[in-house]
């Protein structure tokens, strides 16, 4: 996904909010979007989300499925938790007990479950926010925006948002947030985009620093732009090119997955360009994880073809050898 | 897109917004069946009522939904496809209230024959699929200038809620009182006509020309709901 010198103004003769905005999103970053209040944060991730159009510049490569959880989300819907999710889950192509499956589960992990069958109207703050992040999550989309969207949550679901937003990130999702707590998601970010209220960004690196660093040693990561990011990189203003991400050929990246059943195992061994499926290593869960070696071209299919598997889900996805 | 159409047609049911339309769609059409002395007036009357009480149920589609809720589905789907199918549920819903009118119409209204004509009510009616047919066309047209009204005088081309009420109103009047308007040149032709047995539909022009209508009111309000200002507070 690419912004391409994107500004944003609400009517022709009000002030950008936004203004010349360049970058590549490459699938598997975490943004975090800082400024002040009135910086044009929120507008931002707004044009990024597709939920109001750029007024100057283009948006382009958007993944197939964004979720976007806005930082208030009042009640008004004459629906229940659970049946407005359920209408969101097919809204998002989830149909009959694909959706009804995503929705039991994000409500599930974001302890919202005892009280999706009550009317949106009368749930607290806190319970209409779990609500909305679960129908971004739905889909589990290729692109998550996230606005402010820890705001009023206990901490069990500060944390399962935190996970929520890793995981999709390590699955080769992008996404963006904007959280008021400087130390949200410390250690994972990618990149910091800081607003300098004129609606200019400035690209800064993240503190993601083992990925960073990993990433700048590692061949797969490819050219000698990738190869300059890094903790020590200097601000930038604009762009941050993002080369080829197709490595060469020879190199190997290794997928950590849940929820594997041993029937389907000799299928995961039969896709294009695996190399190994046979290894195991405990989850978080107690439960088994399978690893798999793949060639690194065909990660992508074989990643595609197993998020459309029931059950299974994307722990990790890391270059050979740097589990 | 059937999705976001059940979605909003669950909007529609489940927020009690047809309510209000419906009520006064049936006290008009009673009105008017009373003063009416043939079934082309009749259905000419109930064609016509169709362009205020479906330019409010748009403006009711059109604000049912709050902006966070609206963000998170035009993330999800498009800005397009979200607001066309705001449209097409209020659309669909000023069809049934149609239908409704039309088939009260024939129930109610005289027969187009006296005298020697069959006695059977409905058998009348059916010697004469002219007057029907024609008011299921003027009906039609009626439908889609008061989705164009309701479409073209609400959010998000009109935001403010005075501006926009008394706006939808004044155009739905216009729309019927004027020559220039699909649905006035439709009702003013047909009762032109409304010798029973004569009643003709007009030709195609007002039809083509409420398509047209409907097509591009539709599409500034799609245009207008995709640059939309979704913030909620000061704060960009």
């Amino acid at each position: 996904m690419r912004l391409q010198t994107v500004g944003k103004r609400y009517g022709v003769r009000q002030p950008w909010v936004v203004r010349d905005v360049s970058a590549d999103l490459p699938a598997g970053r975490l943004i975090r979007v800082e400024g002040r209040n009135g910086s044009g944060k929120s507008t931002l991730l707004r044009v990024v989300a597709g939920v109001t159009a750029a007024s100057a510049g283009r948006v382009t490569g958007r993944p197939a499925h964004t979720g976007y959880v806005p930082e208030r989300f009042p009640g008004g819907l004459p629906f229940s938790g659970r049946e407005y999710l359920l209408h969101m889950a097919r809204v998002h192509g989830l149909r009959g007990l694909a959706g009804v499956g995503a929705v039991d589960e994000w409500l599930d992990r974001l302890g919202a479950a005892g009280y999706a069958d009550q009317p949106l109207r009368s749930l607290s703050k806190g319970m209409c926010q779990k609500i909305a992040i679960s129908q971004a999550l739905l889909p589990r989309p290729g692109l998550l925006v996230l606005d402010e969207a820890w705001t009023g949550l206990d901490q069990a679901a500060r944390g399962a948002l935190d996970a929520a937003a890793t995981e999709r990130a390590a699955a080769g999702g992008t996404v963006l947030f904007v959280d008021h707590d400087p130390g949200r998601l410390a250690g994972h970010a990618d990149e910091r985009w800081r607003l300098d209220g004129d609606g200019r960004v400035t690209i800064l690196p993240g503190d993601n620093a083992p990925r960073l660093a990993q990433r700048a040693g590692d061949p797969a990561g490819g050219s000698a732009e990738d190869s300059a990011r890094g903790p020590a990189r200097g601000p930038r203003r604009g762009t941050v090119e993002d080369s080829a991400r197709g490595p060469a050929d020879g190199l190997v990246v290794t997928i950590e997955l849940a929820g594997v059943e041993d029937g389907s195992v000799s299928r995961l061994a039969t896709l294009p360009g695996v190399l190994d499926c046979a290894g195991t290593v405990l989850g978080w869960a107690g439960t088994g994880n399978r690893v798999v070696r793949v060639a690194a071209g065909h990660s992508d299919d074989v990643l595609r073809e197993v998020l459309a598997w029931d059950g299974v889900r994307v722990v990790s996805v890391a270059p050979d050898g740097a589990r | 897109m059937s999705a976001l159409l059940r979605y909003q047609a669950a909007i529609l049911l489940r927020s009690h917004r047809w309510i209000f339309p419906l009520i006064a769609y049936g006290l008009l059409i009673s009105v008017g069946a009373a003063g009416s002395s043939s079934l082309a007036e009749t259905l000419d009357w109930s064609a016509a009522m169709l362009v205020p009480i479906v330019a409010f149920l748009t403006r009711a589609m059109l604000t049912a939904e709050p902006d966070a809720a609206r963000a998170c589905v035009a993330a999800a789907a498009g800005t397009v496809k979200a607001q066309l199918a705001t449209l097409l549920v209020a659309l669909g819903g000023g069809a049934l209230l149609g239908l409704a009118g039309i088939c009260f119409g024939l129930l109610t209204a005289e027969p187009p024959t006296t005298g020697t004509g069959p006695t059977d009510k409905l058998a009348a009616i059916a010697g004469h699929p002219g007057i029907v047919v024609a008011g299921l066309l003027t009906a039609l047209v009626c439908l889609f200038v008061g989705s164009a009204v309701g479409a073209l005088f609400n959010p998000p081309l009109l935001r403010h809620p005075g501006a926009a009420m008394l706006a939808t109103l004044a155009a739905a009047v216009f729309g019927l009182a004027s020559d220039v308007s699909p649905a006035g040149a439709a009702l003013r032709f047909t009762s032109q006509t409304a010798s029973p047995v004569a009643a003709h539909w007009p030709g195609s022009f007002p039809l083509v020309a409420a398509v047209c209508l409907v097509a591009v009111t539709w599409a500034a309000s799609t245009y207008a709901a995709s640059r939309r200002d979704t913030r909620s507070r000061a704060e960009g």
